[in-house]
């Protein structure tokens, strides 16, 4: 499977530079598929050496995507490629150091607070005075020796650990409803602590770092977290109304999140200044059709941050409905799997990280597509694995490692089920 | 905790099919509607980089091709003849559309005609995509010879054949490179825009046919059809010898010959001398009904139909204007006051009395040809308007023949050649005076009739239409009929 995700990057590469002006073979070739083959193969490798019997479909799947991002990252911006090929290395090299350093999701358990820690201290990180930076308007960069990176995007993974391991151990003080305020019954006003924590900090990112996207992101996975712990459909409701009133608080008091509503529900009016963006996406959309432009024949250069944001755009102009319907489906594979994953784990700790991973995935991919396609007002979030971005690439790797060595831990605990269930009846 | 699990699964699953079926509206409901949409620029790319065929001149002279690039647009309009034709074929700008033959014949050129599809039906199964060739009736050679002859003037030449109505030269000075406007840059392509605009000598105005002026003198020869088909001859009406022509209703204003001369007599001779005051007279007598009938079967007042962007209308006044003013229906005889005509308009009334009162639909378009070189659709002639009689075009033409023989356009004439002229002299304000000439030539078979005006002449003798543009008339005569 690993090698059909392979050919497939390989064709479309091959494709993109056919399709393009000079139509021909592309120059690097045999060094491209020497490397791309040696880090999914080293990926494989690793897997089957530290997770032997890990999901055997997350990584082909993963690794189609970073493929099919590099050849529109290719195809749209020559200087970000060689990037990104560095950074899918140190992705890939994430990779196996958490599947060589995690070898047990325990492990994870014991220094939630440190997780917890780590993850405020690296949202935190784009506030500090020197080392922060503003791009396009959010402060979500930080800038050390050169390299400019985004802390938000590991601290979602470690704050999902935090998360995990703090309601795996509070889920039955936050599911005994006490206190009754008329007819409703309410849990522990202390227990509320982190979902209202939660909502704070998000708003806090929002505000700090004109993000929106991220803090629904961090909000959405708290509260469905909190959900899955309790089973309580209060916890929904109850995170439907913060989350109400953090967006209606928001709209009323910042000009930039009222921009952004307003674009979204009618971009016409500001065609050619502040709905730019969204409209030549959607140009894009439209000029794709069912079956796409082809690769390297669309013009998806002319939408802002199509590399980053806004690459799905230029995947559904260039390859069109089809080509973007099977980026979703393989998103949609990602979320399969990681729920299995999640039901079939025995630990309640591994059943909660593995469904918050795979949340973390489902939500980012589903905020950035329904944001470059108008279906929800656009933030700046990636796509994971196939936008341009190390931050991003190297974090998502490194929650699929996460995500495979879950997998293997529940397949071993099944076998030595199995092992033992035989040895019973052997006996 | 499975089945929240399981829950949390099926809502990420619905959040996925829901934006499949939103891009689905998207990128198939919605796409030609946004497709359509004016702001987006995709399709004028497209258009931009699509393959264009190439514009030639009758004598097979390139006037403007596309080059292969390596930039988003892939193609560049290049215009070989820089800004010798670029009255006529325009130019073809990302940022500013297109004008000329680039505008008029866009279809032909990138080969979405239905001649063009239907002769290669074969084509659209292979996938191949043909554009068209436009041949234009213009050739190099009288282009050329009109604008040396007008030389850095301001003013323009036109030369058609009147048989046809086939443009032979459409030239205005000073003219504009296309290949300015159609270059990637756009930041250039604005600049450029910009400062041809801003030229207080209007480059990219086509003097030739979307600009009006006085006719002046020329314009007796559209009373002189009125004249002669409402029942006058050669000897009558005969109006007295005067210098100056007071006139009626005006408060003692009066109307003078050029250069105070004494003139008079009947059609002949005032024709040959362009008689101011004798053409008042006429004009007045024959009022304001016949003569704008006259000049509406000359076309004025209408849209001339020939095959370039927004000519401009010639105007000649309705017939009620003059109801109560006989000073301008005698000032509008002699083609000043509210007459105003372009270049192409009084070419076409050079063309009518030499194809026997009938003026034919000027055109730029010869032929389109396939890029295989096969023609796929050729200009048919058709006949715009009759101006006279053949019988009075017959007259008309003898005492235009008269006019360069023994009158003011004797430097008209060619030695084996008989050409018919009319000079004109049109004042604009105290200071200066266009130079005008309308001609046709040979005189009992004409193959080309032309208009010539020079603008902005110092008012003197030295600077009349017979002076000024008499020779270019006769360079661009001899050019045209010259065996190529």
């Amino acid at each position: 499977m690993i090698v059909l995700a392979l050919v497939l990057t390989a064709a479309g590469y091959v494709l993109a530079s056919l399709g393009g002006r000079s139509s021909s073979l592309p120059a690097n070739l045999v060094p491209f598929l020497l490397i791309i083959g040696g880090l999914l193969g080293g990926a494989h490798i690793a897997v089957r050496r530290l997770a032997p019997q890990a999901d055997a479909l997350l990584l082909p799947v993963a690794a189609l995507l970073n493929g099919l991002g590099y050849v529109f990252i290719a195809r749209l911006d020559k200087n970000l490629a060689g990037l990104q090929a560095l950074w899918t290395a140190l992705g890939v090299g994430a990779f196996i150091a958490t599947l060589l350093f995690v070898r047990r999701t325990r492990d994870l358990e014991r220094f939630r607070y440190t997780f917890a820690l780590l993850g405020i201290g690296l949202l935190l990180l784009p506030l500090m005075p020197v080392i922060g930076r503003n791009i396009n308007g959010a402060r979500l960069w930080v800038r050390v020796a050169g390299i400019t990176f985004q802390p938000g995007e590991m601290a979602k993974i470690t704050l999902c650990i935090f998360f995990a391991s703090y309601l795996v151990e509070k889920r039955e003080l936050l599911s005994v409803f006490t206190r009754h305020v008329g007819p409703l019954s309410v849990p522990e006003v202390r227990h509320l602590g982190p979902l209202v924590l939660a909502w704070g900090v998000s708003l806090v990112i929002m505000i700090a770092e004109r993000e929106i996207g991220s803090s629904a992101l961090f909000f959405a996975l708290f509260v469905s977290m909190l959900w899955l712990a309790t089973d309580r459909n209060v916890y929904l409701g109850l995170g439907g109304l913060l989350f109400a009133a953090g967006s209606i608080f928001s709209y009323k008091s910042f000009a930039h999140v009222q921009e952004r509503v307003h674009i979204w529900h009618n971009p016409w009016p500001v065609f050619s200044g502040s709905g730019y963006q969204i409209v030549q996406a959607l140009f894009a959309f439209a000029a794709g059709g069912l079956f796409g432009v082809g690769l390297s024949r669309g013009n998806p250069g002319r939408i802002p941050a199509v590399a980053t944001d806004f690459i799905f755009a230029a995947v559904g102009e260039e390859l069109g409905l089809f080509g973007a319907a099977a980026i979703i489906l393989a998103f949609l594979l990602i979320v399969g799997t990681g729920m299995r994953i999640a039901m079939r784990a025995e630990a309640p700790f591994d059943k909660m990280l593995a469904a918050g991973l795979t949340t973390i995935i489902g939500i980012q991919s589903f905020i950035i597509i329904g944001g470059v396609s108008r279906l929800v007002p656009l933030t700046g979030v990636t796509l994971p694995f196939v936008s341009y971005g190390g931050s991003s690439l190297i974090s998502n790797y490194v929650l699929l490692a996460l995500l495979l060595r879950i997998s293997d831990e529940e397949a071993g605990h099944r076998q030595t089920a199995r092992l033992a269930d035989e040895g019973l009846r052997a006996a | 905790m499975n089945s929240q699990i399981r829950r949390l699964g099926i809502l990420l699953t619905a959040m996925m099919l829901a934006l499949m079926v939103w891009l689905s509206y998207w990128q198939v409901f919605a796409a030609e509607r946004l497709n359509d949409n004016p702001h987006n620029t995709r399709k004028i790319v497209r258009d931009f980089s699509q393959p264009r065929g190439v514009i030639q001149s009758a004598d097979g002279d390139v006037l403007a091709r596309s080059d292969p690039t390596d930039d988003t647009f892939e193609r560049l309009r290049v215009y070989p003849e820089r800004e010798l034709f670029a009255d006529v074929t325009g130019y073809f700008s990302f940022t500013f559309g297109s004008d000329g033959a680039e505008r008029v014949y866009n279809d032909e050129l990138t080969g979405r005609t239905a001649r063009l599809r239907l002769t290669h039906l074969g084509d659209v199964l292979l996938g191949k995509k043909r554009t068209g060739n436009v041949t234009l009736t213009l050739s190099k050679r009288v282009q050329q010879t009109a604008a040396s002859a007008l030389g850095p003037h301001k003013g323009a030449v036109v030369a058609l054949d009147p048989r046809t109505g086939a443009i032979l030269a459409l030239w205005s000075y000073p003219s504009f490179d296309p290949s300015q406007l159609s270059v990637h840059d756009q930041s250039s392509v604005r600049t450029a825009w910009d400062q041809l605009n801003k030229d207080p000598n209007k480059p990219l105005l086509s003097r030739a046919y979307r600009e009006r002026y006085f006719p002046g003198s020329t314009f007796k020869v559209v009373t002189a059809t009125a004249a002669l088909s409402n029942g006058a001859t050669l000897d009558q009406p005969s109006f007295p010898y005067l210098t100056e022509l007071p006139l009626p209703n005006s408060g003692g204003q009066s109307l003078r010959n050029f250069a105070g001369h004494r003139c008079g007599g009947a059609l002949p001779d005032i024709l040959v001398q362009s008689c101011n005051t004798a053409f008042a007279q006429l004009g007045m007598d024959l009022g304001g009904d016949k003569l704008a009938n006259a000049a509406d079967g000359f076309g004025f007042n209408a849209r001339p139909p020939i095959d370039l962007p927004s000519p401009a209308r010639s105007v000649f006044p309705p017939a009620a204007a003059f109801l109560h003013d006989k000073p301008g229906l005698a000032k509008s005889a002699i083609g000043q006051q509210d007459v105003s005509s372009t270049p192409l308009q009084m070419a076409l009334v050079a063309a009518a009395v030499a194809n026997g009162g009938s003026i034919m639909q000027p055109h730029v378009l010869l032929e389109v040809r396939d890029s295989e070189g096969a023609v796929v659709d050729r200009y048919d002639p058709k006949e715009w308007r009759r101006a006279m009689a053949s019988d009075v075009a017959a007259t008309l033409r003898d005492l235009m023949v008269e006019v360069v023989r023994r009158g003011t356009a004797t430097r008209a004439a060619l030695p084996d050649v008989q050409v018919a002229a009319k000079t004109g002299t049109a004042q604009t304000d105290r200071n200066t005076q266009h130079a005008w000439m309308i001609a046709f030539a040979p005189a009992d078979q004409p193959r080309v009739a032309v208009a010539v005006i020079v603008e902005d002449q110092r008012n003197s003798e030295d600077a009349t239409g017979g002076a000024v543009a008499a020779p270019i008339a006769r360079a661009v005569i001899q050019a045209a009929l010259a065996n190529p």
